[in-house]
């Protein structure tokens, strides 16, 4: 197609395009990260995932992650959840923790069997960060969209509501409605 | 900046009505709000950030950034606490107040409630009261506010509601499928269900259109208009006369007192945080029970040292709110139709007359249910997470009802509205604490409560019930927050006279729950709407030109 | 002193320089190929990585997307130095933008999209006196009605009351499309290049999406795929309305929707669920009952005028032109609705049996 040729970068935008991507390097995206999240390293959200997985899985219907829990709790832990930032970190530092000596592997690499054994070991050891976890993984799944969980609307769906739903307005003409 | 004849702080339920009232009756008047003027269009029905699920804030105000309270435990530790948290004991912060995203039940209270002394004794530990008026003394102002806001409902189920000279001036809505499930199983249990009083236009009314019937209502403000708040009803009146001047965002830092002890204005600070200066002849407070407190408290002077109209140390006590308990039903059908606003059917059967309770509540289903609001509400047994936990959402999201009311409180002195010695807000005013905790009658009048509901659900063919009646350790305000200033005849035991004229003062009136002596068992909107019409029209009839003729 | 001068004339040489080479870096970093300046992002990765999985892969993100110079510095501002939105949504100015852009490729739908009724203004819509005169202009016009519009009602039209004279206050808005391109169409959606042109005789039911079909939802602020939104179960009376299987107008049912029964209406005192022809709905029944929308309607200008014939015979079993019977597809005064026209509408003392 013709646009392709069309954007294809002379020598002259290369080096443009390097001075600037120069800056990018030196001056750093505010969100840390090169990666795919605002918040979470790539380990993290691994992590993460292993834990909301459990806590809500995949049957039928999407997993948490499949319906992008994951991509929720990250982009509040960058806005409304700054305060919870340590205890996702040393929580899931913990998790994996428990994993290597349970398991002798990364939390990542564990079985999801392996998952659930220590997703109820985080329940009983460290209550806080797993109803935290517990309470942001159902808020993304089962909340709004725009806020990058419940992907298409699939809880609600899988709850049988239609979703947009479908709702006519009022048709009247309101001058003929009463007035006080 | 022009002397104005009122400023009235606070454009909420009550502040609206004043507002209007007084602008219409050719007084000056200065309308100061500490939020914005927020729409619909500010939410866009988000579930996880409105005024009811607050877990990424809250919509209506205040924001989380700069409007800390102090909440002070069971064990005397305080603890700061953030707007979208329970503990703040958050309303809104905004135009229209709670009225713009409130659930819009309007409730009459009935003659008892204002009279709850007299009718029961006082609980020992309580500071339960008689108001100084009457029901009767309402009766014209509730039918003031139902017609000049806007209800819809019937009464004509149920014997047990007050004397009323004419019908609502909207018929209900049309019931949703738990109304039918609802009624005739507490008509088995000879009860006297009915369509419960909404503020909310069931046909066109007011030039707005009806409820298109959606799942965003409690918590949300309307998309079509069709929920009636003081934003879409009175202020816009009052504006409207030329004589009200609406300030948004601005935040009033004291009530400012002359030498010879009466008040001559407020200072605040508006939008871009300059402290101005507006002079009146009159101050009124509308500020809401907790906040309405504060400016009092946070309005210190030689004559007042410890906060104006706070000679006998009663501003901010008696804080109380509902104690809500009820029980959710599960059944082997569908009873959700997805048609809100939901909650439909009442009984006010037990709010009066069971031997051995000062008083009761009244008994409704709830609003239409959020997904997010069932994550907690499963039966009981549920696993709390894992395939069991989604399976029972499936299972049971469209086969539960909930039946729960506002247990009327019993109030204590300790419970309390102060302002905190240390902790300061943007503005650096000092903020709300609060101290003290429920009388326990309280927890015994909601226990029953609780059971009763339950009952009716199981008459209606619940196969699993679970009953949620707690004890909390401490205050009870939130949305129905109210009591701070006790409206009474005796000016040691109450903050203002019964036409809500300051004891102390007599141009600085508080309108608003602040002094509801007791609270009733209802959603306590429509009574601080006629309560402000009765104290305005009052405060209309002895205004002399100039000034208030005390 | 000499020397203090010339240091202020290098430093401000120097930011005159980071200025204009940052910008035209800007820009450059925008138009390199396909996408992949935009998407050096990461808040940008997604949507340029579902761009290369759609219809439109071998389009250019400048093709579509007309960011200028500010916008540009907006984005590299907010990327290094802020906190970027949740989710990157276009702008309502953006939106409008790049709705004139469709008409490069897909003229003959442009074209007769803006000859038809959804090509409304934002003038024609919220500024119409008859419309403002009687009911009052909320938030949930702007569901279907400027969708993608940022603002609340009142920040588009004032003034807010039933007196008016109204007017678009937003600048640059009267003349504006309220429903354009992208309120039925998601540009980015998945989906590979289509083998041959959809296929233009209109089915009754059954069809696949149309791979862009889909429509934006203003609360969520996203495109809801076509194949997910759902049919509403229609009533007549107590008796359930068939309704066609033809997913693609379930984006139809989004705007023209029935209503809830309202209080006092027969439907509410039977407890009957929504009925056909109620609120905006358009559902057929009767002789058309069962047919989809798009049987009839020729997409983007809702005309229905050549549409008879691909089922009917000229001729009816009466021996009427089936154009010229008395409805209002002949005429809009008709008081037989073409949507809801039956049989007895006409054969009022018995409808005859059919001739085979």
């Amino acid at each position: 197609m013709q646009t392709r040729n069309k954007a294809a970068l002379t020598r002259r935008q290369f080096v443009a395009a390097g001075v600037l991507g120069g800056a990018a390097l030196a001056v750093g995206c505010k969100a840390g990260n090169q990666g795919n999240w605002d918040f979470f390293t790539d380990a993290q959200a691994l992590d993460l995932t292993a834990l909301c997985d459990q806590i809500i899985p995949a049957d039928g219907f999407p997993s948490a992650s499949q319906a992008g829990v994951i991509t929720y709790i990250d982009r509040q832990l960058f806005r409304h959840y700054r305060r919870h930032r340590d205890a996702y970190r040393d929580g899931l530092e913990q998790a994996d923790a428990l994993s290597r000596k349970s398991f002798a592997k990364a939390l990542a690499d564990a079985t999801p069997l392996e998952h659930l054994a220590i997703v109820s070991a985080v329940e009983k050891q460290n209550p806080t960060f797993f109803d935290l976890v517990r309470r942001h993984t159902m808020e993304g799944y089962y909340g709004s969209p725009r806020h990058g969980g419940n992907r298409d609307g699939v809880s609600w769906r899988m709850l049988g509501l239609a979703e947009p739903p479908v709702r006519g307005r009022a048709q009247y003409d309101l001058r003929k409605g009463a007035a006080s | 900046m022009k002397r104005v004849n009122a400023v009235v702080v606070g454009a909420g339920a009550a502040g609206g009505i004043v507002a209007k009232q007084l602008a219409t009756a050719g007084l000056s008047v200065a309308l100061i709000e500490r939020g914005k003027w927020y729409t619909a269009n500010d939410c866009r029905k988000d579930d996880l950030r409105n005024q009811r699920v607050t877990v990424l804030g809250n919509a209506f105000g205040p924001d989380d950034e700069g409007n800390p309270r102090v909440a002070v435990d069971a064990r005397g530790v305080p603890s700061i606490v953030l707007p979208s948290e329970g503990q703040y004991q958050n309303d809104a912060a905004c135009v229209g107040g709670g009225t713009l995203s409130y659930g819009a039940q309007a409730w009459r209270y009935m003659p008892q409630d204002f009279r709850m002394r007299s009718t029961y004794g006082a609980p020992q530990g309580s500071s339960l009261e008689d108001w100084p008026i009457s029901y009767d003394d309402l009766e014209p102002f509730y039918d003031q506010a139902e017609y000049e806001i806007g209800i819809s409902g019937d009464y004509s189920g149920t014997p047990f509601h007050g004397p009323r000279k004419r019908d609502l001036p909207m018929p209900p809505l049309v019931p949703n499928r738990e109304f039918g499930i609802l009624e005739s199983a507490a008509k088995r249990l000879g009860l006297h269900p009915f369509h419960l009083p909404m503020a909310r236009n069931s046909v066109p009314y007011n030039g707005r259109g009806p409820c298109m019937r959606c799942r965003w209502c409690c918590g949300f403000a309307c998309e079509v208009d069709a929920k009636n708040g003081s934003q879409n009803t009175v202020i816009p009146v009052a504006l409207k006369t030329g004589n009200c001047d609406l300030r948004t965002e601005c935040m009033v830092k004291e009530i400012l007192l002359d030498d010879r002890g009466r008040a001559h204005g407020v200072s605040y600070f508006d939008a871009d945080r300059h402290l101005q200066q507006q002079l009146s002849d009159i101050v009124v407070v509308s500020g809401c029970a907790t906040e309405s407190a504060r400016l009092l408290l946070n309005s210190k002077s030689r004559l007042f040292p410890a906060g104006l109209g706070n000679r006998y140390d009663q501003v901010g006590r008696h804080l109380q709110g509902h104690h809500y308990t009820g029980a959710s039903g599960y059944f082997d059908f569908d009873t959700y139709d997805d048609v809100g606003p939901g909650a439909s059917i009442a009984i006010i059967d037990y709010n009066h007359g069971t031997p051995g309770l000062c008083g009761g509540g009244m008994l409704a289903n709830e609003f239409i249910r959020l997904p997010i609001h069932m994550v907690n509400g499963l039966p009981p047994g549920t696993p709390k997470w894992g395939l069991g936990h989604k399976q029972a959402m499936r299972d049971w999201h469209k086969r539960t009802i909930v039946v729960f009311g506002p247990t009327q409180q019993i109030p204590t002195a300790s419970a309390r509205v102060t302002v905190d010695p240390s902790v300061k807000d943007k503005w650096g005013l000092p903020v709300v604490r609060f101290e003290g905790n429920v009388h326990p009658h309280t927890f015994d009048i909601g226990q029953v409560q609780a059971k009763r509901a339950e009952a009716w659900l199981k008459e209606a063919g619940a196969i699993h019930t679970s009953i949620s009646a707690g004890r909390p350790d401490t205050v009870s305000a939130g949305q129905h927050q109210a009591g701070t200033c006790r409206m009474g005849n005796d000016p040691q035991g109450s903050v203002v006279n019964k036409v809500c004229q300051l004891h102390d003062v007599d141009n600085v009136f508080v309108i608003d729950s602040s002094v509801h002596v007791t609270n009733g068992g209802f959603n306590p909107a429509l009574t601080i709407m006629a309560v402000a019409f009765y104290a305005s029209g009052e405060l209309v009839r002895n205004w002399k030109g100039t000034g208030y003729r005390s | 002193m000499m020397r203090l001068l010339k240091l202020a004339a290098m430093a401000l040489g120097a930011v005159a320089l980071l200025a204009v080479s940052g910008s035209y870096g800007a820009s450059y970093y925008y138009t390199t190929q396909h996408g992949q300046g935009c998407a050096g992002c990461h808040e940008m990765g997604a949507y340029v990585s579902a761009v290369h999985g759609s219809h439109h892969q071998d389009v250019g993100c400048m093709e579509c997307h007309e960011a200028g110079m500010s916008t540009k510095m907006r984005h590299m501002r907010v990327h290094f130095f802020g906190t970027p939105p949740e989710a990157i949504h276009l702008r309502d100015t953006d939106v409008l933008a790049m709705a004139s852009n469709c008409q490069k490729c897909h003229r003959h739908e442009y074209a007769t999209w803006h000859a038809g009724p959804h090509s409304a203004t934002y003038s024609q819509i919220f500024a119409a006196p008859a419309h403002n005169s009687s009911r009052r202009l909320m938030e949930d016009c702007l569901r279907c009605h400027g969708m993608h519009f940022s603002g609340s009602v009142r920040d588009l039209v004032q003034p807010q009351n039933l007196d008016g004279p109204w007017h678009v206050i937003r600048a640059g808005f009267a003349d504006q499309p309220t429903m354009p391109c992208q309120t039925c169409h998601q540009v980015h959606k998945a989906g590979g290049v289509p083998e041959a042109k959809p296929a233009q005789r209109i089915s009754v039911a059954g069809e696949a999406v149309h791979n862009s079909l889909a429509f934006f939802d203003r609360r969520e602020q996203t495109h809801v795929d076509a194949a997910l939104l759902s049919i509403p179960p229609l009533q007549e009376g107590a008796r359930a309305v068939k309704m066609s299987e033809d997913q693609r107008e379930a984006i139809c049912y989004q705007c023209h929707a029935p209503r809830i029964p309202e209080p006092g209406s027969l439907a509410a005192e039977h407890q009957w669920g929504p009925q056909v022809g109620s609120g905006d709905d358009r559902t057929p029944k009767g002789v058309h009952e069962g047919l989809s929308c798009i049987s009839c309607h020729v997409g983007h200008n809702e005309n229905a005028r050549a549409s008879c014939k691909s089922c009917h015979p000229q001729m009816s079993h009466c021996g009427l032109d089936v154009e010229k019977m008395d409805t209002t597809f002949a005429a809009a005064a008709s008081k037989h609705n073409i949507h809801w026209v039956g049989c007895v509408d006409c054969h009022q003392h018995g409808v005859p049996k059919m001739k085979t």
